[in-house]
């Protein structure tokens, strides 16, 4: 009889295992509809296509190249995926609109659902495809570890709109360059801005990769200014945040960071709110998303997010694109989208530049790449030898009235 | 000790959810001697039917008048109860009956739940969406506070899901103990062979158990929606944390599956916020109190019982 229960628990365990992994891997990825199904452009038209090469004319050759996408288009977090392969054709479509281009180009994706065991084969499928001489991606950290030796290997350059893991640069992906600040440099900078108004600090993390290691990165920031910090830790398929809201009401600290990804963090929004909590209330960028407003309704007001990333539909720089991707997809560009954006026109420029040396290939491009110096609307693409980019701006949003407006460059923040 | 009692109403709101929940475990491995693992997915069902029908009924739930919200939330219990009985229903007929009829192993049986739960949780994500917090339209002020007890705030939600609970479990007991159909689910379980020769229908039978475990987890599909949050996949922990429930309590056990149920929500509220533990190992926690349990009381709290009066 009991020996039956054991045998069930077991099962039941390694049943659990299989849907644990199916589900919780964390999106900070933008809104959807309400209860309907996530909606967003699934149709895959890029820009021209290689059957374009042959009308222009006046081209030095008919020359067609692809750019490599390697993102999460379906899946849990295919929002994010969404956001950004929209923002990379429409960059290729602009390109192949202006007249008089030595090269035509047309975008190639390939779907990892955002899961590092299904990247390999996404990243093969790019490498396989000799048109494709350099990727714009992989958009997700864990898909890039996966590949990024890969990547490498073929000599194709990478340049991710939104991988943020701190490890992703020191793991020989010689290849790897992206456009945003890593969760450590993110950190610090959220570590600085609360140091400067509190004593005392609760931290929680959502314990995945993402969520602790930007958490830690606070927590250490904060100690080195004198600040107190408390730490917990809870596991990201909580639903019931009631105690560990009790707890950091009842700690009387003066502001609460939270490392982890929207959903959950409206869920704890909630609960803080409903225990009475009274300090400020901070998140990273994987806060920072409709999934949050949404999820958060009124209790998410207050909340304050740090995020290397650039507010497309404020952001004075980005106002053009804003309009040619409104005009594109009848929905505004959201988090990640000007990113994505800058990532593949930074791209375009090191094949230009590998075409007027002589000849596109993926050496050419990476190489083309190492030396990029390309303004665009979200930062300067420029990178360190490390594949960083070489200046990172780091700024605060805050949510109000269910809106999260940008405030600017956290250093400047009061 | 206002702190305790904080956690103590947070402890008793998740473990009456847990109880209604482990019910239905206990209910059908009362008559069928089976862990139906797919009853974390008619949990599920209970709050996504109850869904559709409240914000069909309060549209953003800005327009809800107070005197209104009672009657909402008792649509929201009743809509969702009758979802999850109806899937619990369709579940025994599609996924066990064939089997029993057929006399497979128990094995097959536990495939075939396991099978069902997959099937259902991907149906609803499909349906409708795999965000991880959907929400219930506002219809009420959540923060609400209904009382306060020695500086403890208890809010109108906790209140509701507690009552809730209550009210359902006190029914159950009342119908396993005093009605025709509750003297049959006992006899079923006690010996169903010389049940059926006693003119007991146990086909009948085993299907209204089903049915009673849908109800009770629908009831608790809503409330945990309306508290928490609810998406295609929200089965999965409340329904392991349930299961455990049912077996501190003694599996087969109906008062035992209501005690296991409380018993755990509380321990898993005051014992991970002690300074020195942390809430990262509430799961750890939950378990570690299962296991000791049952190493002292090898058939949970109140001891299995199949049949017996429960």
């Amino acid at each position: 009889m009991h020996k039956g229960f054991f045998t069930v628990t077991a099962v039941m365990a390694t049943a659990g295992a299989v849907v644990l992994t199916g589900c919780s891997s964390g999106s900070s990825g933008g809104g959807g509809g309400g209860l309907s199904s996530p909606a967003g452009s699934s149709s895959c038209t890029g820009g021209g296509g290689l059957g374009g090469g042959g009308a222009t004319s006046g081209g030095a050759s008919n020359q067609s190249y692809k750019i490599g996408f390697q993102g999460a288009l379906s899946g849990d977090n295919q929002q994010l995926g969404i956001n950004e392969i929209n923002a990379v054709k429409l960059a290729v479509q602009q390109f192949n609109a202006k007249g008089g281009q030595p090269f035509k180009l047309s975008v190639e994706t390939s779907d990892d659902a955002g899961d590092a065991a299904k990247a390999p084969a996404a990243a093969q499928q790019l490498i396989q495809d000799s048109a494709v001489v350099g990727v714009v991606g992989p958009i997700f950290s864990g898909p890039t570890s996966a590949t990024g030796k890969a990547y490498a290997a073929a000599n194709m350059a990478l340049i991710s709109p939104s991988a943020t893991n701190e490890d992703l640069t020191k793991s020989g992906f010689t290849t790897f360059h992206r456009i945003v600040p890593t969760d450590g440099v993110e950190g610090a900078a959220a570590a600085d801005w609360l140091a400067s108004k509190f004593k005392k600090v609760f931290v929680v993390d959502d314990t995945t990769v993402y969520g602790k290691g930007v958490a830690d990165v606070v927590a250490a920031g904060l100690k080195k200014k004198g600040v107190t910090v408390l730490r917990q830790g809870v596991p990201q398929n909580t639903q019931d945040y009631g105690a560990i809201a009790q707890k950091v009401t009842s700690s009387g600290a003066g502001a609460m960071f939270y490392g982890g990804y929207d959903a959950q963090a409206a869920l704890f929004a909630k609960a803080l709110t409903a225990a009475g909590y009274k300090g400020l209330r901070m998140t990273g960028n994987g806060g920072k998303s409709e999934v949050f407003t949404k999820g958060s309704g009124s209790a998410g007001n207050g909340w304050y997010f740090s995020c290397g990333c650039q507010d497309a539909t404020t952001a004075p720089e980005a106002k053009a694109f804003k309009a040619a991707y409104q005009q594109a997809y009848h929905t505004p560009p959201s988090t990640y989208s000007p990113e994505g954006y800058d990532a593949t026109n930074a791209m375009i420029q090191a094949i230009e530049t590998a075409a007027k040396s002589g000849s596109v290939t993926r050496q050419a491009v990476e190489a083309a790449v190492n030396k990029l110096d390309y303004k665009g609307i979200t930062t300067t693409v420029k990178f360190a030898p490390s594949g960083e980019v070489a200046q990172a701006t780091v700024n605060l949003y805050e949510q109000k009235n269910g809106k999260i407006v940008e405030l600017g460059d956290i250093k400047k923040q009061k | 000790m206002t702190q305790f009692l904080n956690y103590l109403v947070l402890g008793l709101t998740r473990g009456s959810l847990y109880a209604l929940i482990a019910l239905g475990y206990t209910l059908v491995y009362g008559v069928l001697q089976l862990i139906n693992f797919a009853h974390s997915e008619v949990f599920m069902s209970g709050a996504f039917g109850s869904y559709l029908v409240i914000s069909a009924v309060v549209g953003n739930g800005k327009g809800t008048s107070s005197w209104e919200v009672p009657f909402v939330m008792l649509l929201g219990v009743v809509t969702g109860a009758v979802t999850a009985g109806a899937i619990a229903w369709s579940l025994e007929r599609v996924a066990y009956r064939p089997l029993r009829r057929r006399n497979a192993p128990k094995l097959a049986f536990l495939i075939s739940a396991i099978g069902a739960s997959f099937f259902l949780s991907q149906l609803f994500g499909k349906m409708f969406n795999r965000f991880t917090n959907n929400q219930f339209p506002p219809f009420f002020n959540d923060n609400s506070v209904a009382f306060t007890i020695a500086g403890a705030q208890v809010r109108v939600i906790q209140v509701v899901d507690i009552l809730a609970a209550l009210v359902m479990m006190v029914l159950l007991d009342r119908l396993v103990n005093k009605t025709k159909l509750g003297r049959s689910i006992r006899a079923v379980s006690e010996d169903a062979p010389t049940a059926a020769l006693m003119g007991i229908d146990i086909d009948r039978t085993i299907s209204r158990t089903f049915v009673i475990g849908g109800l009770l987890g629908g009831a608790a599909g809503f409330l945990f929606g309306l508290n928490f949050s609810f998406f295609n996949t929200m089965g999965f922990l409340p329904g392991v944390k349930a299961f455990a429930a049912a077996v501190l309590g003694g599996i087969g056990n109906i008062r035992g599956a209501m005690i296991g149920g409380l018993l755990l929500g509380i321990v898993e509220n005051i014992i991970p916020t002690l300074p020195w533990v942390g809430t990262e190992w509430t799961d750890v926690v939950a378990f570690i109190v299962l296991v000791l349990v049952l190493m002292f009381r090898p058939t949970g709290i109140l001891g299995e019982r199949l049949g017996r009066a429960a």
